[in-house]
């Protein structure tokens, strides 16, 4: 289905070599973000040199992947990565799409604004910033720190992506839809939910990826508002980077790449059969 | 369409970020003008703290940073657009499958992919193997610890974010309207500068804040390709914070940082008119 | 400079604790504090009883160690980690100190950590003191070792090519004048620790890094500023840039200078005159630390002769014990430099002191080196 259509319609050769040109570059945009996931591959087996990676290959090893399970700290710091990230994506992606939204359809000018300029500095102050105020919010508030205070100080920034992210799509959604549903008596909130969330799908779910990764990615928030018994993966990375970090990382990190690649693909089927099923129910009605 | 739910849903953005952003940034601001000692600070009205922030120092800290953000972001637009056109202007599995492939490598832990970045640059690492194997290049390469290498890392994790904030929104231009203009007789390129480039405005301005704002406060990929030179402006605020124990100055320094950002992406938006839909 | 001038107390100034308890009465935060407080984090403290937690270094105890340990005792320690000093003192001065029962701060952070009221004063009856090197005891950071415990040492020295750094380094100034040299320059790794490169400046004039003349250490900035450009990477140090040739010359400890000669032999390491680092980690408990039987109990663990010998061989770095250099195992490599090699004058090295009057301005030559290195 791709030669014919590059070919078809007015200007065949131009567009056929416009079409060309495009993909070769897509190719090597795809190659260029791929080669440091097939380095980390390729390096989580290297041997390195007294515990520590190099950049030199000095030999294959499965060691690392037995290491990855056999050390505490990497157990369990990965466990505790993954479950605080999720909480975190989760939140940003529900106040972030409701901000985006908010962002292009309140029906207040000043209120628009505001929440406007509230996004742009969500995303302008530096990490560091946000984590030590708040830990030194947390400590004159005297609120104990845990799961939840890191999982909250975590959403800020992907807040503000998703809600850029969501946006940008709302911002190209026909507002007459919406209006006619408002002129039928839906509140804005039943609007939300029945005719803009179907219509920002697709963005809802790029904007989750991102947020997730945000959440996982995070080492300076992080950093600060560990504690003893909530120890986030990054945090260890970044730490054993200045002290030359091990292959096991590497191997870790090929773990949960690998696990969460497998995660969403199968969620990813799972979603499209239900909604094919579904489909072929409604169909049969 | 007065009726309850017009504030709540606004409302809930507000309340979370409230706590936890406006409160936290509000002890910053009333730190900015107070007197630090060591990993404390005692309130007070002085404007030191600003005077310091103001020094040579920092405010060539500050353009630096800002040359770097908005070139690196401008790169990663250019780079990005053709990606996302060409994403946005197939359907059916095409476009999940190069979707994906954009998104993939997302996935993996940024920290990790900066290291590996390390490796690959590294003099005697596999990509001056690679490239001496086919002859392209016949002398080490001596990129890492550069300025360069900071840019090669900060493209490859930012280039997905500028690519999807692209597609999105070029993924919405209906292809009744880049017909009805061929049909019009207009050219694949006049189609695409007058019809499909302006549509895809709020695009362009969403990647390029999603870019070079965050870019601005890039703390890891400078450290880690950039041999920890040439300091970066969140580097200088969080040796305010962490090293030297002066929150005082660092929350001067932060303050100042949101004032001067706001101006740019104020002036961005008046120039790029990308917002137009939220600016009236 | 701000930390120069002295710190006049105004009493308009309200302390920052009182205005912040106030501000802890807002409703917001009474209303976070409620909600966290119905959430699982009640629990919190209760939690950490039977178990112990250590923040430390990345990888600083060998998980086989670890392993042992948890096999004798029941308790799998919980490990958390920062990447230098500042960092730990700045959660132990928070609300995300709490619940740590052992930490291992640094010689030069221990007496700014104790001032601070942040760790215990330890019982050392309940150490056997006499196992350990002796010269590690009771030294100025810590007189009679009131707060902490040694736990392993190292030195700053340089490790360099010969052949391109053109002959023989022995002192901070041959390091300096070989950096400057074109052999060398713009191939040099020096550490992002400010104490680690203000220091050798000062030492080259014949000053004390500990000095409290804050115009000494301004002293050094446009030496230091200057010689900035020959300085690749501030970065971690990475063995493999000294194999390939990247860095021709790196400040370093000599555990990383080991692992780099164990890659590329031809390599030299000193501990340059006329004085250098001695810096020892070291075992603490932290303030209010939630089970401070266990603390000792691990400690006393890691003191015992095998296990400061397993940890030698798996940091390279060595560890407190006395006579610990003839109790390796024989096929360790390079042994002798785990000790700093053959050379090193211990009475000559002097151990650096977080003193907040001065640290500020060392952090901020940091800056402006790290700034004009990239320029």
């Amino acid at each position: 289905m791709t030669a014919h259509q590059l070919t078809g319609g007015v200007g065949g050769r131009r567009r056929l070599a416009t079409g060309i040109a495009l993909w070769v570059w897509f190719g090597i945009v795809v190659v260029f973000l791929f080669a440091p996931i097939v380095t980390a591959i390729t390096y989580s087996f290297n041997e390195g040199v007294a515990g520590k990676q190099t950049s030199a290959f000095t030999g294959f090893t499965w060691d690392w992947y037995a290491h990855t399970f056999s050390d505490p700290t990497i157990a369990q710091a990965t466990g505790t990565s993954l479950i605080v990230s999720f909480w975190a994506a989760l939140i940003a992606v529900v106040i972030g799409t409701i901000l985006g939204f908010e962002l292009v359809r309140n029906p207040n000018r000043t209120v628009r604004r505001l929440l406007a300029g509230l996004t742009y500095i969500l995303l302008i102050v530096p990490e560091t910033v946000l984590g030590v105020s708040l830990l030194l919010f947390y400590t004159e508030t005297r609120i104990p720190l845990d799961e939840f205070t890191l999982i909250a100080a975590l959403t800020p920034p992907s807040i503000s992506v998703v809600a850029f992210v969501i946006r940008a799509r709302v911002l190209t959604l026909d507002a007459g839809v919406e209006d006619a549903a408002a002129d039928l008596g839906a509140g804005r909130l039943t609007t939300l939910r029945t005719v803009v969330l179907p219509q920002l799908g697709p963005a809802i779910g790029a904007a989750a990826l991102i947020a997730y990764t945000f959440a996982f990615d995070n080492v300076v928030i992080a950093n600060f508002l560990s504690t003893p018994t909530v120890n986030v993966l990054t945090v260890y990375l970044y730490g054993t980077l200045q002290y030359g970090a091990t292959p096991a990382v590497y191997a870790t990190a090929t773990l949960i790449f690998v696990f969460t690649v497998v995660a969403l693909g199968i969620a990813a089927l799972l979603l499209r059969t239900a909604l094919r099923v579904g489909r072929r129910d409604a169909a049969d009605a | 369409m007065r009726r309850t739910g017009d504030h709540v849903l606004a409302a809930i953005p507000l309340a979370w970020l409230a706590v936890l952003f406006l409160v936290p940034l509000g002890f910053t601001l009333v730190y900015s003008f107070g007197t630090s000692g060591f990993g404390t600070v005692q309130l007070g009205f002085s404007l030191d703290n600003y005077i310091q922030a103001l020094g040579p120092l920092y405010l060539e800290t500050f353009l630096r940073t800002l040359g770097f953000a908005v070139g690196s972001s401008l790169l990663c637009l250019v780079l990005a657009y053709p990606i996302a056109y060409a994403i946005a202007r197939r359907s059916g599995r095409f476009k999940v499958v190069a979707f994906a492939l954009i998104l993939l490598p997302y996935l993996a832990s940024l920290l990790i992919r900066v290291m590996s970045w390390q490796i690959l640059l590294a003099q005697g690492g596999p990509l001056e193997k690679i490239l001496r194997a086919i002859g392209v290049l016949h002398s080490p390469i001596t990129i890492l610890d550069s300025l360069p290498a900071v840019i090669i890392g900060t493209i490859a994790v930012y280039l997905p974010i500028a690519i999807i904030a692209l597609a999105v929104v070029l993924d919405r231009i209906p292809p009744e309207v880049v017909e009805a203009s061929q049909d019009l007789g207009a050219s694949p390129t006049a189609t695409f500068w007058t019809v499909i480039f302006p549509l895809s405005r709020p695009g362009i301005a969403t990647a390029a804040l999603l870019t070079a704002v965050p870019m601005l406060g890039e703390l890891v990929i400078p450290v880690l390709l950039g041999g920890n030179k040439g300091l970066f402006l969140s580097q200088a605020i969080s040796t305010q914070y962490v090293q030297s124990q002066n929150y005082a100055l660092g929350s001067a320094m932060v303050v100042l940082l949101v004032l001067a950002v706001a101006v740019i992406v104020a002036l961005l938006v008046r120039l790029t008119r990308g917002f137009e839909g939220t600016a009236g | 400079m701000s930390t120069s001038a002295p710190r006049s107390v105004d009493s308009s100034l309200i302390s920052r604790r009182t205005v912040l308890g106030a501000a802890a009465l807002t409703p917001i935060a009474a209303f976070l504090a409620a909600c966290s407080s119905t959430g699982s984090s009640g629990t919190a403290s209760a939690k950490l009883t039977g178990q112990l937690n250590i923040y430390t270094w990345p990888d600083y105890f060998s998980d086989k160690d670890l392993a042992a340990y948890a096999k004798k005792y029941g308790v799998t320690p919980k490990i958390s980690t920062y990447t230098d000093n500042n960092t730990l003192f700045t959660k132990l001065n928070s609300a995300a100190g709490a619940g740590y029962d052992i930490v291992v701060p640094s010689s030069s952070w221990i007496k700014q950590i104790s001032d601070k009221g942040l760790l215990e004063e330890l019982d050392l009856d309940r150490f056997n003191l006499k196992n350990l090197d002796q010269s590690l005891l009771n030294r100025n950071y810590d007189p009679h070792n009131k707060y902490s415990i040694p736990k392993d040492w190292g030195l700053l020295g340089v490790v360099y090519d010969p052949d391109a750094v053109g002959g023989e380094i022995k002192t901070w100034q041959d390091f300096f004048d070989a950096g400057a040299k074109s052999g060398a320059s713009g191939r040099i790794r020096m550490t992002s620790a400010a104490e680690e490169t203000v220091g050798p400046a000062l030492w080259v004039q014949g000053k004390d890094w500990n000095t409290k003349k804050i115009a000494d250490i301004q002293g050094t900035e446009d030496f230091l500023t200057t010689f900035a450009k020959h300085v690749k990477t501030f970065s971690a140090f990475d063995p493999n840039a000294l194999k390939s040739g990247a860095i021709v010359m790196a400040q370093a400890n000599q555990a990383a200078a080991r692992n780099a000669i164990l890659l590329n032999p031809k390599l030299k390491w000193v501990v340059p005159g006329p004085t250098s680092e001695l810096w020892v980690d070291s075992f603490s408990i932290a303030k209010g630390a939630p089970d401070v039987e266990r603390a000792y109990e691990f400690l006393k663990y890691q003191l015992t002769p095998t296990v400061q010998v397993n940890e030698t061989v798996y940091l390279g770095y060595p560890a407190s014990l006395n006579g610990l250099r003839d109790k390796l195992p024989s096929n360790v490599k390079e042994s002798d430099l785990i000790f700093g090699g053959p050379d090193v004058d211990f009475d000559k090295l002097t151990s650096f002191i977080v003193n907040p009057d001065t640290y500020p301005t060392f952090q901020d030559i940091q800056n402006k080196v790290q700034a004009a290195a990239g320029a």
